[in-house]
C-alpha cells in the first residue's frame, strides 16, 4: 500500500516539493496552452518578439504522432503529481521525482539544441517550459539534500 | 482525509488540465469554422472578429510594389517578411485573389522582416534587387513559394542568384544592388510605414486600410470581405 510509506514530512524538507509542484503547475498550464494551440490546428502569425511559428510547425514538434506538447504536459502532470505526495510525506514519490525530471531536464536541453541549432528560432513558451524544468531540478535537489540531512 | 487530500488535488488537476484540452479545443475549432464560413451564416458562440479602424500611417518605400489599378475600388497591402511560414501560406491565398478580382482589387507588398528571423532581410534584399530590375513579383513568388529550399540553407546567396537568373535579370546587376542604399532604405521605409501603422506581427493584411485580423485571412473569409468591400464600393457610387 502507498499509505504505509506515508509519513509526516518536517517543514524544512516539506516545502522544497511544495516549491517543486507550483513549478510543475506553471510548467503543466505552459504545456497545455501549446498542447491546445497544436489540437486546434492554429497557426499563429509570426511576431517580432517569437519563434513559436517555427518551432510549433517543425517536424520535431510530433513524436510518433503524439504531439510533443502533450508528452510534455504528461511529464509535468507526473511531476505535479509526484512533487504533491511527497509534499505530503510519501517518500517513494520524492524518490521516484529525481530519475523523472533528470529525463524532462535531459529532454529540455535536446529541444533548446533543436531550436538554438536545427530549427534556429526560439519560441517563449518552449523556453519557459526549460526554464521550469531546469528550476524543477535545482528544488529536487535542495529537497534531496534536504531529506538526506 | 490527510492522506486522501493529496489524491485529491492530484484528480483536480488532472480534470482541469484534460478539461481545458477538450472545451478550449473545440471552442476553437468552432470558432475558425465559423470564420471560414464568413457570413452571417450559422450560430456564434464567440464574437466573430471584425477589421480595424482606419489607419494610414508613414507613406513607406516609393514607389510601392503593387498589383492591379491604382484606381481599384478594394485595396490590400500586405505586410510580409519572406521567412515567416504563415506568409508563405497566404502568398497562395493573395495571388488567388489577384485572379479572382483581377481589375477590382489593388494589391501592396511591403517589406517587413523581422529580427528574429536571420534571414529574412536578404530575402527581403533579394526582393527588392530584383524588383530594382522590375521583377518584384516574379522574385517575391520564388521566394515565397521555395522557403523551405533556402530558408535552412547553410548558403542562400547561390539560391538567390539562382532564382535571379531563372527570372531572367542581370545577375551580377542583382548582387550589387542587394547590397545596395536604394535597397535598404526601401526595406526600412516600409518597416517605418509598418510600425507607424501599429504592426508587430507577420503576415499583417490591410484591407482599404482597416486591419484584417489574423483569423480572417483564410482564402474564404478574405473573399467574403473583400465581396464585402465591393458591395458597399457599388452601393456608395
Amino acid at each position: 500500500m502507498v499509505s504505509a510509506a506515508h509519513t509526516d514530512l518536517p517543514v524544512k524538507t516539506k516545502w522544497p516539493y511544495v516549491t517543486a509542484a507550483l513549478l510543475s503547475l506553471v510548467g503543466l498550464t505552459d504545456a497545455v496552452y501549446l498542447t491546445i494551440q497544436h489540437l486546434a490546428g492554429q497557426s499563429v502569425p509570426c511576431s517580432v518578439t517569437a519563434g513559436c511559428e517555427e518551432v510549433l510547425t517543425s517536424p520535431y514538434a510530433v513524436v510518433a504522432g503524439i504531439p510533443l506538447a502533450a508528452l510534455g504536459a504528461a511529464a509535468y502532470f507526473s511531476a505535479f503529481s509526484l512533487t504533491t505526495l511527497a509534499a505530503f510525506g510519501y517518500r517513494i514519490a520524492g524518490i521516484l521525482l529525481r530519475p523523472l525530471v533528470a529525463v524532462m531536464v535531459l529532454v529540455s536541453l535536446y529541444l533548446f539544441y533543436l531550436q538554438a541549432v536545427v530549427i534556429r528560432a526560439f519560441c517563449q513558451f518552449c523556453l519557459l517550459s526549460a526554464a521550469i524544468t531546469i528550476a524543477l531540478l535545482i528544488v529536487v535537489l535542495v529537497a534531496w539534500k534536504k531529506g538526506s540531512q | 482525509m490527510k492522506r486522501i487530500l493529496p489524491f485529491i488535488i492530484i484528480l483536480v488537476v488532472l480534470g482541469v488540465a484534460i478539461g481545458s484540452v477538450v472545451y478550449m479545443t473545440q471552442t476553437k475549432s468552432a470558432s475558425n469554422e465559423n470564420v471560414n464560413q464568413a457570413g452571417p451564416v450559422g450560430p456564434k458562440p464567440t464574437p466573430a472578429p471584425t477589421l480595424g479602424p482606419v489607419k494610414t500611417g508613414d507613406p513607406g518605400a516609393d514607389p510601392p510594389h503593387t498589383m492591379g489599378p491604382a484606381n481599384a475600388p478594394v485595396r490590400i497591402e500586405e505586410f510580409g517578411d519572406f521567412e515567416c511560414p504563415p506568409c508563405g501560406g497566404f502568398h497562395p491565398i493573395l495571388k488567388q485573389m489577384h485572379e479572382e478580382f483581377g481589375d477590382k482589387l489593388h494589391i501592396t507588398f511591403r517589406e517587413f522582416p523581422l529580427a528574429n528571423h536571420e534571414r529574412a532581410i536578404p530575402a527581403a534584399s533579394a526582393a527588392e534587387a530584383a524588383g530594382l530590375q522590375g521583377k518584384f513579383w516574379e522574385m517575391h513568388a520564388l521566394i515565397f513559394e521555395h522557403q523551405n529550399e533556402w530558408k535552412l540553407a547553410f548558403d542562400i546567396q547561390p539560391i538567390f542568384e539562382r532564382y535571379a537568373r531563372s527570372i531572367g535579370i542581370d545577375v551580377e546587376r542583382f548582387k550589387r544592388d542587394m547590397n545596395s542604399d536604394r535597397v535598404e532604405q526601401r526595406i526600412f521605409l516600409d518597416g517605418k510605414r509598418a510600425r507607424s501603422m501599429g504592426v508587430g506581427s507577420t503576415p499583417t493584411v490591410f484591407l482599404n486600410n482597416r486591419e484584417v485580423p489574423f483569423q480572417m485571412l483564410p482564402a474564404d473569409t478574405l473573399r467574403g470581405l473583400i465581396q464585402k468591400e465591393l458591395q458597399a464600393a457599388g452601393t456608395q457610387k
